[in-house]
C-alpha cells in the first residue's frame, strides 16, 4: 500500500482554506456566557451581523489579548482586566461598566426556608464552593460576604476553590459540595433551571460587582471595526440593560 | 513565591510512585507471560489513561466521588472520607492517570528477559516467586528505574485530572502545575515563572540522574 497516495489527499483535505471571517469575535467572561447568547440573538436580529462568542474566565481572555489574540470587544466580570489592557495601550477609549453582578448562595440539598450564610457553619454542609478569590470577582465578593458574617475562619476547612464560577456551579450542580456561590446570571441560565434552590447575597456585604467592557483596537481600515463599535454601543443600550436585568444584573 | 505546592507536588509523586510499583508489578508480569486469550482486553483497559483527555477522566471522576453517586456515598458512608477535593482523591486519581507509565515499561523489561533465565530457575527447583523476585526483578533494573521515572514526572506533569477534582485547596490539593495556571490567570507572571523555573529544574536534575545510573546498569550488563 503507497502511504503517500493515502497522505497526501488527507493532508490537502485538512489545509483546506477558508476565507477570513467577517464575524466579531466577543470575548466573553464566564458568568456573561448565559446573557450573552440573548444578546447575540437579539443584535444580529437587529442589525443582520453575525457574531462570535468565546467564553472563558477574565483572566485567561486578558493574557490571550495581551499577547494579540484576534478579539473584538472584551466583555470581562470585573473592571480590572479591561484597566489593565487599557493601560497596556489595548484600546483607544476607556472601559465602561455595563452592569453589576450579583452574588447567589446555592445549594441542591438545602430546602429555600433554611439557606442562608448561617446554615454553613452547620453539620449540613460538609463542603463550600467559592470560585477562585484570586481570579474571579465574585469569589472575592463570596469571601467578603463570608468575612462580614465573621464566618470565614471557621469555614476555612470546609471551603474548595472553583478556577472560574462556571467550575463552582459544576462542584454544586454535580453534588459534590452541599452549597457554594456563584453568579445569579448562572442560576437563573435557561439551563439550569429548576436546579435547586438559591439565596440572594444581601448586596451590602460585599463591594459592588462592577463588570466592565472593551472595546479592542482595530486599524482603521479593519472590516471588522464598524460592527465592532456597533456591539460594544450595544452593550449599553436599553434594550440590552432589560436583557441583562432578567439574569439579575442590576 | 510558596513552596507549599511543589511540596505537594512531589509528595503527590513519590506517593503515587510507591502504590504504582506494588500494583503494577504483578500486573506487568501476569501480561508478560500469560497464556490468557483475552489479554488484549486488560492491555486495552491499561491503556486507556495513555489516549484519554485527562478533562475525560477528571470529569468522571468528580462524578464517581460526588457524594451524590452511589460510590462517593459508599465510600463516605464506611470510610467517613469524601475523596472529592481531598489529597486521598488525587493519589487516586494520579494512581489511574499513570497506570500504563508503570506497568507498560516493566512488561517490557520482564518480557525482554532470556526464556532460558527461568526455565533454569525452575529447573533447578526453584518456585515461581522466588525465580521472580530473585532472579527477574535483579536483571531488570532498568526497566523497574525507567518505569518509577515516568510514573514520578507523569504525575507531577499532571494538571486536567487535579483541576477537575481537586478544588484548589491551598496546601491539599493545590499542586504546583494548579498554582502555575493560577498565578498566570492572576497576571503574576513573575511568580508563575518561579514555580515553572523551579519544577524545569528539579524534573531536569532527576532525569539526568536516572540516566546516568541507567547507562551505569546497562554497561555491567553488556561486560558481564
Amino acid at each position: 500500500m503507497n502511504i503517500k497516495r493515502i497522505f497526501f489527499p488527507v493532508l490537502i483535505f485538512l489545509s483546506g482554506c477558508s476565507k477570513p471571517s467577517e464575524k466579531i469575535i466577543v470575548a466573553t467572561a464566564a458568568n456573561v456566557q448565559y446573557v450573552m447568547k440573548e444578546l447575540k440573538t437579539e443584535f444580529e436580529k437587529e442589525t443582520g451581523k453575525e457574531i462570535e462568542v468565546v467564553v472563558s474566565s477574565s483572566g485567561k481572555l486578558t493574557a490571550q489579548i495581551r499577547e494579540g489574540a484576534p478579539f473584538d470587544v472584551f466583555v470581562s466580570a470585573d473592571t480590572k482586566y479591561p484597566e489593565e489592557i487599557f493601560s497596556k495601550g489595548g484600546s483607544d477609549e476607556k472601559p465602561k461598566i455595563y452592569a453589576y453582578g450579583t452574588l447567589a448562595l446555592w445549594s441542591l440539598s438545602i430546602p429555600e426556608n433554611e439557606l442562608n450564610l448561617k446554615v454553613l457553619n452547620t453539620d449540613k454542609v460538609k463542603k463550600i464552593a467559592v470560585p477562585n478569590p484570586k481570579m474571579a470577582p465574585y469569589g472575592e465578593a463570596a469571601v467578603q460576604a463570608l468575612q462580614k458574617e465573621n464566618l470565614l475562619e471557621s469555614l476555612k476547612s470546609k471551603i474548595v476553590y472553583g478556577e472560574s464560577i462556571a467550575q463552582a456551579a459544576q462542584y454544586i450542580t454535580t453534588g459534590s459540595v452541599e452549597a457554594g456561590f456563584t453568579a445569579l446570571s448562572v442560576i437563573l441560565a435557561p439551563e439550569m433551571k429548576g436546579k435547586g434552590h438559591y439565596q440572594i447575597v444581601d448586596s451590602t456585604s460585599y463591594k459592588p460587582i462592577a463588570q466592565a467592557a472593551l472595546l479592542l483596537r482595530h486599524s482603521d481600515n479593519s472590516p471588522k471595526k464598524e460592527t465592532s463599535q456597533k456591539f460594544y454601543d450595544f452593550l449599553f443600550s436599553q434594550k440590552a440593560k432589560a436583557i441583562f436585568k432578567k439574569y439579575g444584573y442590576k | 513565591m510558596d513552596w507549599q505546592p511543589l511540596w505537594l507536588t512531589f509528595r503527590l509523586a513519590i506517593i503515587t510512585s510507591c502504590i504504582l510499583f506494588v500494583l503494577a508489578l504483578p500486573l506487568a508480569y501476569w501480561l508478560a507471560f500469560t497464556k490468557f486469550k483475552g489479554k488484549g482486553i486488560i492491555e486495552a483497559v491499561i491503556g486507556m489513561p495513555l489516549v484519554l483527555p485527562p478533562s475525560v477522566l477528571g470529569f468522571y471522576l468528580l462524578l464517581a466521588f460526588s457524594p451524590s453517586h452511589w460510590f462517593g456515598a459508599w465510600v463516605e458512608n464506611i470510610l467517613g472520607l469524601r475523596l472529592v477535593f481531598s489529597f486521598p482523591g488525587l493519589v487516586i486519581g494520579s494512581v489511574i492517570y499513570s497506570l500504563p507509565f508503570m506497568v507498560y515499561p516493566l512488561r517490557a523489561g520482564l518480557q525482554s528477559l532470556p526464556v532460558s533465565l527461568r526455565e533454569a530457575s525452575f529447573t533447578l527447583g526453584k518456585g515461581r516467586w522466588e525465580t521472580f523476585y530473585k532472579i527477574l526483578l535483579p536483571n531488570c533494573k532498568s526497566a523497574i528505574l525507567t518505569s518509577l521515572v515516568l510514573t514520578f514526572a507523569h504525575t507531577i506533569g499532571e494538571f486536567g485530572v487535579v483541576l477537575m477534582i481537586g478544588g484548589n485547596i491551598p496546601g491539599v490539593t493545590k499542586v504546583a502545575s494548579v498554582a502555575i495556571y493560577n498565578e498566570v490567570e492572576a497576571l503574576n507572571y513573575d511568580v508563575a515563572n518561579q514555580y515553572a523555573l523551579v519544577l524545569f529544574a528539579i524534573t531536569f536534575v532527576i532525569l539526568l540522574l536516572v540516566y546516568s545510573l541507567n547507562n551505569r546498569f546497562l554497561r555491567v550488563r553488556q561486560t558481564s
